[in-house]
């Protein structure tokens, strides 16, 4: 972890106040590091339809359920591509490719948009969506710390059971979701074609069995990568190769 | 479509240019022979950033280019998340411990000093040398005795490194660091891509977009190397020859895998990087 990540995790765990760490924890942070006025955070398992998880305000729930209900906004264009960064939504190109929804914003108050996927690699999870009534871009610090809570609350989405309440064996809770270690992304495809899940699942349960086993993200997939671990279907854990 | 002459259509090792471009050069002696390739990599590398690229394909390519430009071991591409930190985007070569020794690099070594002081680092005899006392472990048992780092750099500021590993200790002399310099400055071009770096926020979008792109390349290895059974490593070699033979990006065939809409390429085992 560096500076910036401890310092806004430090401020994510103190918006919880002792409660376990939420994304409505995260979106809280995201409105000063950001410098925005709303917040919200929506998800779409594969399974599911879009929904929003949380939004700050009536605002922002507002804004996300027009976009579910419209299938268009920079949330929506966010969740299939990549960040979706909107200085000024009265811009001609704006208007034209929401139609229904840069106007409604704009009647909310919202003059920008900014979209940022809930993303690891293959895995979409869902879009952190910050609006602001100032235009104007997000400035590369802000969007730099916005990206390190995306990927925070991605995080928190892949740790089923609310346990950040104390530090792991990395020294800092949750491991960051797009690990800078690529044994983690190629585990997390080997252990999806071991049990035949989804990708997210495989991360979730590569996750889960590091936490129970008090180890590092990054040592259990190296493991699994040498194959000298293996998910089983059958059983409840990943099975030890012996030697 | 990207075309058949961009950059990833070129076989690693064989002569880019068609046999009636190269008439003449039979003769070549050796110092021209080496700039003849140096100007087909530059018209390969200009060849690719004028189409529609994959921007983690063009810089494992480019990697693969200084490795044979520069006559050293490895090459490997750091780039910062915005936040001060390095990750690895593209290897010359995919071996697992390769991998580790650069993304070692990201908490010591001579890349992130490069990258800190944005200034050229270059360490001739490494265990002579002394310094970082970790990285320099884990290099010489790998067997890398030298290591260079470039910086990459956008205007004043430093978005990368590009790092070389060398069996053999010495020093990198000046024309070959002018070349790798060069690579170093192509590689930050191509991450810009062909958008302008008006808006603050650009570059930061345009690193986390590769930054994200490697990690779906990672989970599509994964996919491969368990349902072939195959090392890593050469899981890569089969998606990146598959997406050459059906002239696909990288990263969308990665995509197909991952989402489960395209099965995996034929079962065979690739024939040149190991």
């Amino acid at each position: 972890m560096n500076a910036d990540r401890i310092r806004l995790w430090s401020l994510v765990v103190e918006h919880a106040q002792g409660e376990p760490v939420t994304v409505e924890h995260v979106c809280a942070v995201a409105l000063s590091a950001a410098g925005v006025d709303h917040a919200a955070v929506a998800v779409a398992l594969s399974a599911s339809p879009r929904e929003t998880m949380y939004a700050s305000d009536r605002v922002a729930a507002e804004l996300e359920e027009l976009a579910l209900t419209l299938g268009e906004g920079p949330g929506v264009d966010a969740f299939t591509g990549g960040p979706a960064l909107v200085a000024d939504l009265t811009a001609p190109d704006f208007l034209a490719r929401w139609p229904v929804f840069a106007p409604a914003a704009l009647d909310a108050g919202v003059r920008a948009v900014f979209a940022l996927p809930l993303q690891v690699g293959g895995i979409r999870l869902g879009v952190l969506d910050l609006y602001r009534a100032e235009p104007g871009e997000l400035d590369r610090e802000r969007l730099a710390d916005a990206l390190v809570l995306a990927d925070t609350a991605c995080a928190l989405l892949l740790d089923v059971a609310p346990r950040h309440d104390r530090p792991g064996p990395n020294g800092a809770w949750p491991e960051q979701a797009g690990s800078p270690h690529p044994e983690v992304h190629q585990a997390t495809g080997m252990i999806t074609v071991q049990l035949g899940v989804s990708l997210a699942v495989a991360l979730i349960r590569l996750r889960a069995y590091a936490y129970a086993h008090d180890r590092r993200l990054r040592d259990v997939a190296a493991d699994v990568v040498a194959r000298r671990l293996r998910f089983d279907p059958d059983a409840g854990t990943g099975q030890d190769r012996g030697g | 479509m990207r075309s058949r002459s961009g950059l990833v259509g070129v076989e690693v090792g064989r002569p880019l240019l068609p046999a009636a471009s190269r008439r003449g050069y039979c003769v070549t002696r050796v110092s021209q022979m080496a700039e003849i390739q140096l100007a087909d990599v530059f018209v390969e590398m200009a060849d690719t950033l004028v189409d529609d690229f994959d921007v983690i394909d063009f810089l494992h390519v480019l990697t693969e280019r200084c490795v044979q430009l520069l006559g050293i071991s490895a090459a490997g591409l750091l780039l910062t998340d915005g936040h001060d930190t390095l990750q690895l985007v593209a290897a010359s070569s995919e071996r697992t411990r390769l991998l580790e020794l650069f993304q070692l690099q990201t908490d010591q070594g001579p890349c992130v000093d490069c990258f800190r002081t944005g200034q050229p680092v270059s360490v001739d005899d490494l265990p002579a040398a002394g310094r970082w006392p970790r990285f320099t472990a884990a290099a010489t048992e790998v067997g890398f005795a030298a290591v260079h780092a470039l910086p990459m750099r956008l205007r004043s500021e430093v978005i990368g490194a590009l790092n070389f590993f060398d069996t053999s200790t010495g020093a990198l002399d000046e024309g070959k660091i002018r070349i790798g310099q060069a690579l170093a400055d192509v590689a930050t071009i191509g991450l810009l891509q062909q958008r302008a770096i008006h808006r603050s926020g650009v570059l930061t979008e345009q690193l986390q977009t590769a930054l994200s792109s490697r990690i779906l390349i990672e989970q599509a290895k994964g996919i491969l190397a368990e349902r072939l059974q195959l090392d890593v490593a050469e899981a890569f070699a089969v998606l990146r020859s598959d997406a050459r033979n059906h002239n696909r990006r990288l990263s969308d065939l990665a995509q197909a895998i991952v989402g489960g809409t395209e099965q995996v390429p034929p079962a065979t085992k690739p024939s040149r990087r190991s």
